[in-house]
């Protein structure tokens, strides 16, 4: 297999792990931000449960949380999974990134001074307009260096799909050194992984900057 | 914001699609006939007629040289895969190649996202948990070592660190203490390391941290055709056994397809020529009548 | 014409009775200053009037309208939808540490809320937003940012937005111990310029002197009670010895 093949290959394998980044950001932020609700509402039950949703993500490895989304509804339901692969991936790996994002959102919320609340109530602001308007603008900006940690952290975690057989670049890599009987593509898909975090950083921290209008 | 916030969700359009459509195949072909040979085959004469092709999907391990891996254009391949190949052109099936995590297999093959287990999977010991086909290579489990080693004999393996590929049937026999099994060889070693994968172990070797490696012979001869010098194979064998395609177990109607087909491609002599094309011919244990 | 009546409110926090059974009135164009200790309760009742506390009994009422009341059972009922929206609209509140929205500039710190809450009319608001801005004197500050500004020129951003909504009364929270006594002046001086236009307004403060000076009326509390109620002149001359220890700790601290 030429070098060029192997870049090749392992591009298309970058593809899917762009695929698998891009789809659990778009739903694990929403998703997370609702989570954190729950997990401040005043309801005992829903927080509760929350909490120990929450406690389970972060408590116990990705790779298998993973597994358990895959295979349980054949386990459980007898289904067919054939054309499951990809969904059960993004959903496992949505729903362990809610997690960790529903707790940074908290914390920026809870971060925010009750004055602004106040503040806004006198001046006769819903609390959805408050919350969008007021208190979610300077939420992101506060929890911003968070996210671009654990937005990183997902970039080097999609390769965990190589345990559903997902063939993204680390899958990819793990075969064509199968079959090259050399490490090398290992070192090129590191160089990859750390050309998308290269890339997602300096997104990042466009953002930032462009929030740093005020203090 | 909003502006890249719409610019993400596109982006994330194609690249989701895209994945989502060739997640399960390296050639689906743009087929989006779902149902599968397996449970439509006693009506598959019938069915013919339709204008969809049944589809005819393959676990195996794309890390499992010369059976199947990744070639040089990044299709699978492999003689599995030519084989399987082979008996969906006479039946007009369209094959679906699907990696797996060796590890998983069962789980695959039982929940229907397989058809069968086509992948130099050693029948010998199993018997009892798959419908077997007909087994069309003579294999053995062997002992790779370095040649500098000193290791000339399993009995030198005495107090030597060996490895072994997680869920591999090397890794079933040293821990058989059934007749044939090996397990009384393996309570010799220092220890059994158990690898996700054969390069790794490879390297370990090479590395000194192990000091054997226990695998099939056909992959033990790509091994040593690919690395080059440095290794060597033990003359004594840990046994001999036969690779055949696995099927869910009572699911003896595909079985039985594919049989025949397989002892029609031996007798046009297509399997004899796959065989020569992946340097296993010595192995094969079809003959043409 | 009485804006705001308060009669006979309790609040607790817990079992900490902070406020009680007081009662008081503001008629309009009247500057009603609340002095007393820390701990007396003074910025407490200005919060229950602007519901940001909820009180635990007596009424609140605004231009007659009940926006709280007692029922027999003891329950303390709030006006709800449409009626309660209407009496936040009849007054503003001037805070402590601002509040301003750090993510808003200025004029969209004063604008937004009436041009989205009161759905007013975008040009009429920005117009009466810089006359606002005018009048406390940061015309050229309409594109700033809350922390380009001085803590001053910040409460004063804040007193415009309350002004903006164009409210009835105009409750002010301590509006200076958050600054140096050189932006003190600003402040007072906004006031001042207030309470010659006739601007009803309630002020908590321990600025004794500025408090003798432009308020119709002066409310001294002590530990959840009002003490003594007394005219600007009478203030300095009380008879009362609670009074007079307060004041006086005030001069020797002054």
């Amino acid at each position: 297999m030429s070098f060029s093949t192997i870049l090749f290959q392992l591009g298309s394998g970058m593809l899917k792990s762009m695929g698998i980044f891009l789809w659990t950001i778009v739903l694990s932020l929403p998703l997370g931000l609702f989570v954190s609700f729950g997990r401040m509402s005043k309801n005992n039950t829903l927080r509760n449960i929350v909490k120990v949703y929450i406690s389970i993500m972060r408590g116990t490895p990705l790779m298998l949380q993973l597994m358990i989304v895959y295979y349980s509804p054949f386990l459980l339901f007898g289904m067919n999974i054939k054309s499951f692969r990809f969904p059960a991936i993004i959903i496992g790996f949505a729903i362990n990134y809610a997690a960790y994002f529903a707790e940074i959102f908290r914390s920026g919320i809870e971060s925010m001074p009750v004055g602004q609340y106040e503040a806004a109530r006198i001046l006769g602001y819903g609390k959805k307009q408050t919350f969008i308007k007021i208190i979610l603008p300077q939420v992101i900006k506060r929890i911003l260096p968070s996210v671009t940690n654990e937005v990183i952290t997902l970039v080097k975690d999609t390769s965990l799909a190589f345990s559903l057989a997902y063939m993204e670049m680390f899958s990819i890599a793990k075969q064509i050194v199968a079959k090259e009987s050399t490490f090398m593509p290992f070192i090129v898909a590191a160089i990859f992984y750390y050309i998308f975090n290269f890339v997602v950083a300096t997104f990042m921290e466009q953002i930032e900057n462009k929030l740093s209008y005020y203090r | 914001m909003k502006k890249y916030l719409i610019l993400l969700m596109a982006v994330c359009a194609v690249f989701g699609f895209s994945a989502c459509g060739d997640s399960s195949s390296s050639n689906s072909g743009g087929s989006s006939s779902s149902s599968s040979a397996a449970s439509s085959s006693s009506s598959s004469q019938k069915e013919n007629t339709d204008s969809e092709k049944k589809t005819f999907t393959v676990g195996f391990d794309a890390e499992y040289p010369p059976y199947g891996y990744m070639d040089d254009n990044g299709e699978y391949t492999g003689f599995d895969l030519e084989l399987a190949e082979a008996v969906c052109e006479l039946e007009g099936w369209e094959l679906v190649k699907t990696p797996i995590n060796w590890d998983g297999k069962d789980m695959q093959l039982n929940s229907g996202a397989i058809d069968c287990i086509w992948n130099g999977f050693t029948m010998n010991g199993r018997e009892d948990d798959y419908t077997f086909s007909i087994p069309y290579v003579d294999n053995s489990q062997v002992m790779v070592v370095a040649e500098d080693s000193g290791i000339n004999s399993l009995s030198d393996l005495s107090g030597k660190t060996v490895g072994v590929q997680a869920a591999s049937a090397a890794l079933t026999l040293l821990q058989s203490d059934e007749e044939g099994g090996q397990k009384a060889l393996a309570d010799t070693f220092a220890s059994l390391q158990e690898f996700p994968d054969y390069n790794s172990s490879f390297v370990e070797l090479q590395a000194g941290s192990i000091d054997a490696v226990a695998m099939d012979i056909g992959v033990a001869n790509y091994q040593l055709k690919t690395r080059g010098e440095g290794f060597k194979i033990l003359d004594e064998v840990l046994n001999s056994e036969q690779y055949a395609i696995g099927f869910k177990k009572g699911n003896t109607e595909l079985c039985d397809i594919v049989n025949k087909d397989i002892e029609i491609l031996t007798d046009n002599g297509k399997v004899a020529e796959l065989a020569e094309k992946y340097d296993i011919s010595d192995l094969l244990c079809l003959e043409a009548k | 014409m009485k804006i705001l009546e308060m009669n006979h409110i309790n609040k607790k926090f817990g079992d900490l009775e902070v406020i009680k059974d007081i009662s008081l009135s503001v008629s309009e164009g009247e500057i009603l200053s609340i002095i007393g200790p820390s701990g007396s309760g003074k910025s407490t009742i200005l919060r229950c009037a602007t519901m940001l506390e909820s009180i635990n009994g007596g009424e609140i009422i605004y231009m007659g309208q009940k926006a709280a009341y007692t029922d027999n059972n003891k329950n303390v009922i709030y006006a709800k939808g449409k009626e309660a929206k209407y009496i936040n609209s009849k007054f503003g509140l001037v805070f402590q540490n601002f509040n301003l929205f750090p993510h808003y500039s200025v004029i969209k710190n004063i604008t937004d809320a009436p041009i989205h809450v009161q759905k007013r009319n975008k040009k009429e608001v920005f117009e009466q937003a810089k006359a606002l801005l005018e009048k406390v004197g940061l015309t050229d500050k309409a594109d700033y940012y809350p922390f380009q500004l001085s803590g001053g020129q910040q409460q004063r951003v804040s007193i415009a937005r309350a002004l903006c909504m164009n409210p009835k009364i105009l409750f002010f929270d301590e509006p200076t111990s958050a600054l140096d006594p050189e932006l003190t002046i600003e402040i007072l001086k906004v006031i001042r310029a207030l309470a010659k236009e006739h601007m009803t307004m309630v002020i908590v403060t321990h600025e004794m002197n500025f408090a003798k000076e432009v308020s119709n009326r002066i409310i001294f509390m002590e530990k959840g009670v009002i003490v003594e109620e007394m005219t600007p002149d009478e203030m300095f001359s009380s008879n009362n010895e609670r009074t007079k220890t307060f004041l006086g700790r005030y001069h020797n601290m002054a």
